[in-house]
């Protein structure tokens, strides 16, 4: 029993011995590629560094331009619509308004002439009373006339 | 005893005149010529990125001699380079999160397209192949580690720098130096574990 577990011990020590190694000679590479990637870079001379890193800039530089330019283009695209929706919605507003504002006119227009109507049957002649006493007055005279004919 | 001393202490004051020396406006070309390749390793293996690298150490020289007046030597000039390495490193990281997105880069390295880089030119193709995904699989794993764990891994493990100077050149403590290495690794091993 004691033997059987000694075995596995064993055992599984070689396998994380064997884990690590392998994890070790991983690193190892991985160190050596980025060792070699800083040599190749560093091994062109500086001039050619430096012209290549602006060369790259450019390109990036230029990238950036022309995605700005495109996000520009796209957005006048995407405001030309709508500005004409927002000019034409404008637009129909201001004539809804011009015939809200006739209609009222008409209405006002129409309001007044009634009222004029209603305020002219209302009034009287000036005349009126005058012609009233005077009917009135005349027919008393005639009256007074005829009883005095009577009793002559 | 104190002759001792003196001669013990000699060469290292005479190092450190020499890094002061080498901080003058006409050796900073050697001192370019010494750390560049070092700085860029370092800033390559943390972005992945050539052109971003390239720029960073550019930066970082370019601070360097700015502020060659201010370094005392309190630290070798290696760790002070690598320092402002790392600031610059952390800066540029935090600016691209603050961004709306990130985009793949024409300059982003892909280390399957990296040739020749085995240094064992004998290996069979379907060996270099193996070794090329197992380095793949250990970049994108250290890739995807935070940032304080990456770096600390990319200065032991690329750099081979001891943790008493990874300490330094990060600003933290020995002992959260072997915790960042300890999970770095433990994270690397289960990720690229395949490759691995």
């Amino acid at each position: 029993m004691r033997n059987k577990t000694t075995i596995r011990q064993t055992e599984d020590d070689a396998a994380t011995r064997r884990d690590l190694e392998a994890m070790a000679h991983a690193i190892g590479r991985f160190r050596s590629a980025v060792w070699h990637i800083a040599e190749q870079e560093s091994s062109q001379p500086m001039q050619v560094q430096f012209e290549q890193a602006a060369r790259r800039r450019r390109s990036v530089q230029r990238r950036v331009m022309l995605e700005w330019a495109f996000a520009g283009f796209a957005g006048v695209a995407a405001l030309i619509p709508a500005a004409g929706y927002y000019r034409h919605h404008q637009e129909q507003a201001r004539i809804e308004q011009q015939q809200q504002a006739l209609k009222q006119r008409e209405a006002d227009a129409q309001l007044l002439d009634q009222i004029a109507d209603e305020v002219s049957e209302a009034v009287p002649d000036a005349m009126r009373p005058l012609a009233e006493m005077d009917a009135m007055y005349g027919q008393n005279s005639t009256g007074q006339q005829g009883k005095t004919n009577a009793t002559n | 005893m104190e002759q001792t001393a003196v001669t013990e202490m000699a060469p290292v004051a005479q190092a450190d005149a020499q890094e002061h020396a080498l901080l003058n406006l006409a050796d900073f070309d050697e001192v370019v010529r010494l750390y560049r390749p070092r700085i860029f390793r370092f800033l390559l293996a943390s972005l992945r990125d050539r052109d971003t690298a390239e720029n960073l150490t550019q930066d970082c020289f370019l601070r360097a001699y700015m502020a060659r007046e201010r370094f005392r030597g309190d630290c070798s000039l290696s760790t002070w380079l690598m320092k402002i390495a790392m600031n610059l490193l952390r800066d540029h990281l935090r600016s691209r999160r603050m961004r709306f997105w990130t985009r793949t880069r024409e300059s982003a390295l892909d280390p399957m397209d990296v040739s020749d880089w085995l240094p064992d030119e004998r290996s069979s193709p379907e060996e270099s192949f193996a070794a090329r995904v197992q380095v793949k699989a250990v970049w994108d794993a250290v890739n995807k580690l935070p940032a304080n764990q990456r770096s600390v891994f990319v200065l032991r493990f690329v750099e081979e720098m001891e943790l008493k100077e990874i300490a330094e050149v990060t600003g933290m403590n020995p002992s959260t130096v072997k915790t960042h290495l300890y999970r770095a690794l433990a994270a690397v091993r289960a990720r690229a574990g395949g490759g691995a």
